[in-house]
């Protein structure tokens, strides 16, 4: 009994750390990225022929590559690209997303019929296809990139605000909230946004894993970040002709988008756990 | 002061309600009786033009001078709350969860154009009182009220601007008769204060005797009798008026009894009812 108890505070204690060490870690990726803002020990454009492919030194702790670029260097400001787009995507899907499917559900009428015809339509093909079309389309630069996947993605983000309005609009403090004369933007922001927002955050942190990934392979065919500023997935890229003898140039941004990845989707997982009424919060109370 | 006039509401299916004329003067208590469906909600949604997708209402609503069928979205909304009003049978939900009853108040005031925070607040204050609450209730989230503070609460919201006409749309029916007739004792008691006119709709005819000045009694669609409250109960002239008071329950005084209790008094004097 007593290992049982132990085990269960164990347990719990282990519930309570992760969001603390997942917000710490995430925090140490972003201040990494932040970093690079103020301060570089090299320039990560500047070539240098003559330090080509070094290994790890002092000088350079993880190597340099094919151009003589600094690695570390390079992955810190290739982070601000990747996280900064990612997250730039992010807003402006959900910015267009959230006012969308909040008129749609709430008002009805034509708005929402077209809406509707929209979305299905964005829902017949998958997110990547569609994006490499639209990016194809827009022409290769990060730029394009970002609205493609905004493109893509505020479907998404209107759709789940959409049907979380519909079932709450019909309730009857939307209802009085109108009969007390409330003009229609009132209602939205003040007394629907906030129900509408805890689903979101957690759609969008699990969607940051997404994004990420879809730049960084999007810059890795090409379609992305053009040289010579870096971007993980570019990186990785430059790194393939030289897998043989400097493996390591392409670990680096490896590891380094597997890591934001997942830590975006502990993210978003624990969030879900959240929010999420209907599973019974065990982590609450130790049984006696 | 509210006059319908031939309004009739129909749905793409269906005529809901049938060229209804009806007409509430200034602080009168107007009590419309009918069966459920016989589309008495309908009708006072309509008066303020919130009726639900898909089903359309013509005919005319005057209230005082203004048509309330061709007015603008924007002067009907304006109009909503602060002259017209309306109490709902569902109390439990009538807050939005996450916002304290302060700030149901407070914005509810402020959109109808009180500027001064402070007087905001007052008036908050005066209307929780009035209802027999305490101040304290204000900054409390819905769900920390009881049922009973929660429906004073709500009708307090919707007295708050002092509305010209109530519109009590089955607000007891949700109740025991005991909290019903709290509820309508409060109401009246504000009637008397603001001199407000009521339209209470309902299907209970133990409130309407108790309380109306006026009946109309509606079966399908159609207002089928309207009058005076003794007109109507005492004098029905519509027989499914006649079948609705002989089918209400009634508490009658008790008849005197014999010492045994068996029977009643008349009953032997040969006397039949």
């Amino acid at each position: 009994m007593d290992i049982v108890k132990k085990h269960h505070r164990v347990a719990l204690s282990m519930r309570r750390l992760q969001p603390i060490v997942l917000v710490a870690m995430l925090s140490v990726v972003l201040c990494a990225c932040g970093y690079a803002f103020f301060y570089l020990k090299h320039d990560p454009l500047l070539t240098d022929l003559g330090q080509r492919l070094q290994g790890m030194s002092p000088q350079h702790p993880l190597g340099t590559d094919h151009l003589g670029r600094d690695t570390f260097t390079r992955l810190l400001l290739g982070g601000q690209q990747t996280l900064g787009y990612s997250l730039l995507a992010l807003g402006t899907a959900l910015l267009l997303g959230i006012p969308f499917g909040l008129l749609a559900g709430y008002r009805r009428g034509w708005v929402d019929r077209i809406f509707v015809r929209i979305s299905n339509g964005f829902l017949a093909f998958p997110d990547t296809i569609v994006a490499i079309v639209l990016s194809g389309l827009l022409g290769a630069g990060i730029g394009n990139l970002v609205m493609a996947i905004v493109i893509v993605k505020w479907v998404n983000y209107a759709r789940l605000v959409r049907s979380i309005v519909l079932g709450e609009a019909e309730k009857d403090y939307i209802r009085i909230a109108r009969t007390n004369g409330l003009p229609s933007g009132t209602i939205m922001r003040r007394h629907l946004l906030p129900h509408v927002i805890g689903h979101v955050l957690v759609m969008a942190s699990l969607d940051l894993g997404k994004i990420i990934l879809l730049i960084s392979s999007f810059s890795y065919i090409g379609l992305g970040t053009q040289p010579p500023l870096p971007e993980w997935g570019a990186m990785l890229n430059d790194a393939r002709p030289y897998f043989q003898s400097r493996p390591e140039l392409m670990l680096f941004p490896g590891i380094a988008i597997v890591i934001t990845v997942l830590l975006a989707n502990m993210l978003g997982d624990m969030l879900r756990d959240r929010f999420d009424v209907k599973k019974d919060d065990w982590s609450r109370e130790v049984p006696s | 002061m509210l006059e319908l006039n031939k309004l009739t509401i129909r749905s793409r299916e269906s005529v809901l309600v049938e060229e209804v004329s009806l007409s509430v003067g200034a602080g009168e208590w107007m009590a419309l009786v009918g069966e459920s469906g016989s589309g008495k909600s309908l009708l006072s949604q309509s008066i303020s033009g919130l009726l639900p997708t898909g089903v359309g209402a013509s005919g005319s609503i005057r209230w005082n001078d203004q048509e309330l069928m061709t007015l603008p979205a924007r002067q009907l909304r304006k109009l909503r709350g602060k002259e017209i009003a309306y109490i709902f049978q569902d109390y439990q939900g009538a807050f939005t969860p996450f916002r304290t009853i302060a700030q149901h108040m407070d914005e509810y005031q402020q959109v109808h154009g009180e500027k001064n925070r402070q007087q905001r607040r007052e008036r908050s204050q005066q209307a929780l009182e009035s209802m027999s609450l305490s101040v304290e209730l204000l900054n409390r989230y819905p769900f920390q009220l009881s049922g009973g503070q929660l429906q004073r609460a709500a009708i307090a919201l919707a007295l708050l601007l002092s509305p010209r006409l109530v519109i009590a749309d089955e607000a007891t029916t949700a109740l025991d008769s005991v909290s019903g007739h709290r509820i309508l004792e409060l109401l009246r008691q504000k009637q008397q204060e603001t001199g407000c006119a009521i339209l209470f709709i309902t299907h209970d005819w133990r409130h309407v005797r108790r309380y109306a000045d006026r009946i109309a009694v509606m079966k399908e669609g159609k207002v089928v009798e309207s009058g005076n409250r003794h007109r109507v109960l005492d004098h029905p002239r519509h027989p499914y008026t006649r079948q609705l008071i002989a089918a209400a329950p009634m508490l009658e005084r008790p008849e005197p009894t014999l010492r045994s209790g068996l029977e009643p008094l008349h009953a032997l004097e040969g006397q039949s009812q």
